[in-house]
């Protein structure tokens, strides 16, 4: 039986009932059933070819050292080593920085950063590399190291000079306003934790070229760097990305590295190398979410709204530049978050730290950025004595306003979204029956907070934004699609495939989405800055419209009608005739189009509208839309020990006109969970020499399922974005993880609590059991009249 | 040689590196690829597989297990299913075709241990038919697997959903062993357990007098119990074992004996095996038994190997130390017994002689003037490691308080009591106040360090807070 006539309903039936799975509806991932199989390959799944070889790498144990030797011949005589590779061996470029230079393959004369490559082995097993590469020995001369924010603002030590954002007067307007108020807050960074660590499989090709297959969410640059490392064109490299096992930023540039290293040793060999880091490796060797200090000064009313601010925000880069530069911006770019931070400074500041060098990470910047807005409307709440909530509301954005770096807000709904939420969540009455809750207990506090999140969707850098596609019709009427974009889990194929199923209006399983590779469409942007499905679903879009052009030109010749005469519906081609209607399947009208000659191929491509930035002046609209959301969540801790509890979440986000709501609602509570992970239980900690301790998941602990609010309730804000973005839809990987951040201030609000709400403890992130109690230990001194 | 069925098809293995896991045998040899590696360190829960034996009550169940720790030879004479081995034709197993339907996956690289953990579920329950699960039961079988894209909820969904979709058939490779093939009698007999390869051997003794030979000959071998820390030496920090003994055939290790006066545990009696024999006269150790690693860590982890392995931060050691619990320490010399308090002589110094293992652990029953409780402090709830654990037993006539056991992990280089606190406690009136004033002691008693899990001054506060907990409980709440 043919697979058309065993999957498929036959045609009579396909022409009564709607196409399946078109947008809008719930569909699953196109790879749920090989998730759930197992069949699903992952780079560490793929067949090995008969002479693969293992690599591991050899690190450095120094924060900031100079290089006095390095022995390397027990390495190589270790059982099993076939090859090791340093820094000279590399043929071609030796600097693998993704934007900026900085990034040496292997550390050369000196080391910034402990667990910084030194050289890579390629052995016949895992073991046998991991073995070989502790047997290095290697004599350093060690140099001060700079490990804290805090001693690089001082010696002004940084990767990227800074940059500041500003509008108006700001020190008159915060100096004449009624009040004044200042703060501060440490925000710890955040690891990954794919749960598939980095991972590339590398095969030599007959013309001297590279096959790469990575778990990689920016093909084009592993192509690239690859290309450049082994000094070849380009087009000797083919990179190929199935699917990643979660990626969350931390695939963009830091798959590369052990790429390029495979290829560098595979091209000596001539035989595949095969690289994934064991999970202490990835987590001490490859860049997590940047920590950041930011600091506040503002000045207001006594209803506590706004009247100037000026804010300070800075980095933890790490020893190198990376994409700091742009995280730092965005970070400068979401610290008014929700709020109209009125006559405002905000200076972004890029430190330097002898530590591995920090990247994106889902909110690039943004959630950092966010945390002091949040803080600001916090402390000036307990300080004019109102409910934050409404310190939040009377300081939202208002079509029409500006922003700190000059773009309009329009289309902004996020005062009724919020209103949405606070009834929804029955905000008010469950305000009222914690403060009695808390009355009556004295070891137990509850606390609330509701929370907005606006976030700019858009890469910063201008070029990202474009995106190319590749759509083949076969003879059958089976599509095929492939595009720019990488499938991590988000479910990006998934809602291509739909557009294009939709464009056609055929089912879904006429579809197929093939793995991303740079052979199919070439400079590719990475699958980031949740653009996804706005670029690449727009691409595809532009691919199908091409070829239905041609089938509707094809159409009118053939039956000399206008192009108004032809339809697609329900798997068919309709057309309107003198003498009445013609219908054909799709798959024979695609066949028929194809026996007359008509190119059933076409590339599609995209690029953004409306978005610039000036970096010199600081001022543009560096965003195409903004996707808004709202959390409200509620605590419970105890006082005696810092634990807690998160008993309730509502959430209401905006994903516009959502293409696949089960989708879009995974990645919501999935954002959500994360960022609650990032602020509450994840902790990353660094010893005094600068070893990173918290490196595995016995140690750095993300949320489990008990973790998970009991009553956890998710919404979409149901309204089409009113942008021409693809189907109206909205970008949706990124801002939920920002919701997270109604469970940090409940936890302050709680912690509150404890000082009648008449102070706002410190509680930098994550809000640990021992935050969380010297939290309410300072409110206990505060109520006590100590501070 | 050693013998273990494999989704349905008996599998003997003999030249194979002792020091493999399952996890690897499956990937390498098998290219059953279902089950990944996401940390080799049995904390995340991608790598799980199902073990099928028999329970002490004699019925077969499946339990979920971390292959990536757990030794190849440690499967001797089970029943293993993987993923690969839980569809039937082209028919997705329940739990499988719930997670689709529910949106349960997302990268889909923790999926297939997932499904592995709801698949025990699924079926131990479906043989009690017991198909309703609480969102507490799905918790305690999820406690083992992250997820990092899904945020659980489509999960919880799925698993709540997994009971209302018709149940494999009996043909189904995961029904074959309790219906028709699982004979572990028969198939043990005649074979000589153990795998050996490139000089480097692994025992799977079948008696104690097997293992006492075998320490006798071998003093320098590893004592392989569950292995669940143990085991990271090797995915970890590369190591290679020459002699591992493992002691999971041991069916004289996993005795339980109860009288009126005390329960006595033997050495291999697993944390989850453990819960139901101490649910009746230590509910408050069984909920701290529920937050020690996952499901997965305690199917493998044994109750004795938490005490023998010596670490300050085991959290059964305290709880031991609180209840006045015996050792039975064995050896082909005999046996000898020994107070918990005089087990540890430093950070992973035991008196464990050579040759010597444990045998069992004697928990005296508690009188009904005493009162047990246990307080475990950490960043997760789950599977966590104890910043401070504190387990104390009071004992009070209403008005006096005529005994007090504080003991803490955690606090210093191996488990011990609060000395000085216990005697702030001694004799004082049952009041509020005598704990709150005995709290203070805490910062005599201990001089805690500062790690990755906390620092010195939160260890010292907590623990002091801890000790006015208890007096808060014990008194009947606020």
């Amino acid at each position: 039986m043919s697979f058309m006539s065993s999957k498929l309903d036959a045609y009579e039936v396909r022409r009564k009932r709607p196409a399946k799975g078109k947008i809008g509806k719930d569909q699953k991932h196109e790879s749920a059933d090989k998730h759930v199989t197992g069949e699903a390959v992952y780079i560490d799944d793929m067949p090995e070819l008969s002479g693969t070889l293992h690599m591991a790498v050899g690190q450095s144990s120094e924060a900031h050292a100079e290089i006095l030797s390095m022995d390397l011949s027990a390495v190589k005589a270790a059982p099993g080593v076939i090859d090791v590779i340093v820094y000279d061996d590399v043929p071609g470029e030796k600097d693998i920085g993704p934007v900026f230079k900085g990034d040496p393959i292997f550390a050369t004369g000196k080391v910034e950063y402990i667990g910084q490559p030194l050289f890579a082995v390629a052995a016949t097993s895992f073991e046998e590399a991991k073995r070989a590469v502790l047997l290095a020995k290697v004599e350093y001369k060690t140099l001060p190291a700079v490990l804290e924010i805090e001693d690089a603002l001082k010696q002004e030590f940084f990767v990227h000079p800074p940059h500041t954002q500003s509008k108006g007067d700001y020190a008159a307007a915060i100096k004449n306003a009624p009040n004044q108020l200042s703060g501060e807050i440490y925000v710890k960074g955040q690891e990954h934790f794919y749960l598939e660590s980095q991972a590339s499989y590398v095969v030599p090709t007959e013309d001297k070229g590279m096959k790469v297959y990575t778990s990689s969410q920016h093909p084009s640059e592993v192509q690239k760097l690859v290309s450049e490392v082994l000094d070849l064109p380009i087009n000797y490299v083919q990179v190929e990305v199935r699917r990643m096992g979660g990626g969350f930023g931390g695939k963009e540039t830091q798959a590369a590295p052990w790429a390029c290293m495979a290829a560098v040793l595979a091209n000596r060999l001539r035989q595949p190398v095969k690289v994934r880091l064991a999970r202490q490796d990835d987590m001490v060797m490859t860049g997590k979410r940047h920590d950041f200090l930011n600091r506040y000064t503002v000045g207001f009313d006594n209803q506590g709204k706004l009247h100037g601010s000026d804010i300070m925000v800075a980095g933890k880069c790490g020893y190198s530049p990376d994409l700091s530069n742009s995280i730092v911006d965005r970070a400068m770019f979401h610290s008014d978050n929700a709020y109209n931070l009125q006559d405002a400074r905000v200076v972004g500041n890029r430190c330097k730290t002898h530590t591995v060098s920090n990247t994106a990470f889902r909110g690039f910047g943004g959630p950092q950025g966010t945390m002091v807005a949040e803080l600001i409307m916090d402390d000036v709440a307990r300080f004019v004595g109102k409910d934050p909530l409404d310190v939040r509301k009377i300081n939202l954005y208002q079509d029409g306003d500006i922003t700190h770096y000059g773009q309009p807000i329009e289309h902004y709904h996020m005062a009724e979204l919020i209103e949405q939420l606070e009834n929804e969540s029955e905000y008010r009455k469950r305000r009222e029956a914690i403060t009695i809750f808390n009355q009556s207990n004295a070891y137990t506090k509850r606390g609330l907070a509701l929370t907005p999140v606006k976030f700019g969707i858009s890469f910063t850098a201008q070029h990202l934004n474009q995106a190319g596609a590749l759509v083949h019709i076969y003879t059958d009427g089976s599509i095929h699609v492939n595009h720019g974009g990488t499938e991590m889990g988000q479910g990006l194929f998934t809602k291509v495939a739909q557009i294009v199923a939709n464009e056609f209006d055929v089912d879904l399983d006429m579809v197929q989405v093939s793995s991303t590779n740079t052979e199919k469409v070439p400079n590719t942007s990475p699958t980031a800055a949740s653009s996804g499905t706005d670029l690449n679903g727009k691409a595809a879009q532009n691919a199908c419209m091409t070829i239905k052009q041609r089938l509707v030109e094809f159409a009118c010749e053939k039956f000399s009608v206008n192009s108004g005469a032809v339809t697609f519906e329900n798997n068919h081609v309709l057309i309107q005739t003198d003498k009445g209607v013609e219908e054909f399947g799709f798959g024979p009208f695609v066949e028929m189009a194809y026996m007359n000659r008509v190119s059933l191929s076409s590339t599609g491509y995209y690029k953004t509208p409306k978005i610039y930035y000036d970096h010199a002046n600081a001022t543009g609209r560096p965003f195409f839309y903004f996707a808004l959301g709202a959390a409200c969540s509620e605590v419970e801790i105890d006082t005696l020990t810092g634990e807690y509890q998160v008993l309730r979440t509502d959430i209401i986000h905006d994903v516009g006109q959502s293409i696949n709501p089960a989708i879009d609602i995974g990645q919501i509570e999935g954002g959500f969970i994360q960022g609650m992970g990032w602020l509450t239980t994840e902790e990353l900690n660094w010893d005094e020499s600068g070893h990173l301790i918290s490196n595995g998941p016995a140690n750095y602990k993300i949320p489990t399922s008990s973790d998970m609010p009991p009553i956890f309730n998710v919404r979409l804000f149901d309204r089409a974005n009113d942008e021409h973005t693809i189907y109206n839809s909205k970008a949706v990987g990124e801002p939920p993880l920002m919701l997270g951040m109604s469970v940090w201030l409940a936890l302050r609000d709680a912690a509150a609590s404890v000082a009648d709400y008449k102070v706002a403890p410190p509680l930098d992130t994550p809000a640990t059991p021992e935050r969380v109690l010297n939290a309410v230990m300072f409110a206990q001194q505060h109520k006590a009249g100590a501070v | 040689m050693i013998r273990f069925c494999l989704n349905g098809q008996w599998v003997e293995e003999s030249d194979i590196d002792p020091n493999w896991t399952i996890l690897r045998y499956l990937r390498t040899n098998k290219r059953q690829l279902a089950a990944k590696e996401g940390c080799a360190g049995g904390d995340c829960g991608a790598c799980s597989i199902l073990v099928g034996d028999l329970n002490p009550e004699g019925q077969f169940e499946y339990q979920a297990i971390n292959g990536c720790i757990a030794l190849l030879g440690s499967l001797h004479g089970k029943y293993v299913v993987t993923v690969e081995g839980l569809k039937e034709a082209e028919q997705l197993h329940p739990v499988q075709q719930a997670m689709v339907d529910k949106h349960g996956s997302q990268c889909g690289f923790c999926t297939p241990g997932i499904v592995s953990a709801l698949t025990a579920l699924h079926f131990n329950r479906s043989q009690q038919s017991a198909t309703k699960v609480s969102d507490h039961d799905i918790h305690v079988a999820l406690s083992g697997n992250l997820c990092r894209c899904t945020g659980y909820r489509s999960i919880m969904d799925a698993a709540h959903a997994m009971f209302e979709y018709p149940a494999p058939s009996e043909h189904a490779v995961i029904n074959q062993a309790s219906v028709v093939q699982f004979d572990p009698a028969a198939m043990k007999q005649g074979v000589q357990p153990s795998l050996e390869s490139q000089g480097r051997h692994l025992y799977v003794p079948q008696s104690e007098s097997e293992l006492q030979e075998l320490l006798a000959s071998y003093p320098d071998a590893k004592i392989w119990a569950g292995g669940t820390d143990l085991g990271l030496e090797i995915t970890q920090q590369f190591k290679q074992f020459d002699r591992i003994i493992s002691l999971h055939q041991i069916a004289s290790l996993k005795v339980v004996t109860q009288s009126q006066k005390e329960i006595r545990l033997g050495a291999m009696v697993t944390y989850s095996e453990s819960e139901a024999v101490l649910a009746k006269s230590f509910p408050s150790f069984v909920q701290l038994i529920e937050r020690i690693g996952s499901r997965q860590i305690r199917n493998l982890g044994t109750l004795g190997g938490n005490v023998a392995n010596g670490s300050p931060i085991g959290d059964t050691p305290p709880v031991f130390f609180a209840l006045n619990a015996k050792l039975v320490l064995a050896s082909k010399q005999g046996e000898r017994e020994i107070a918990i308090q005089d087990f540890y002589h430093g950070y992973k110094q035991t008196d464990l002689k050579s040759g010597e293992y444990l045998k069992a652990i004697v928990l005296p029953k508690l009188t009904p003037e005493q009162s047990l409780y246990i307080y475990k402090i950490s960043k997760r709830k789950d599977d966590d490691i104890s910043a401070v654990l504190m387990a104390c037993v009071i004992e009070h006539n209403g008005k006096t308080i005529t005994a007090a056991r504080v003991a803490c992990g955690g606090m210093a280089a191996t488990p011990c009591h609060a000395v000085k606190t216990e005697q702030a406690l001694m004799g004082k009136p049952f009041a509020l106040s005598s704990f709150e004033k005995a709290s203070d002691c805490i910062a005599q008693d201990f001089s805690p360090i500062k790690d990755v899990r906390a620092t010195k001054e939160y260890r010292l506060t907590v623990a002091k807070n801890l000790v006015i907990k208890t007096g808060l409980e014990c008194l009947g709440g606020q």
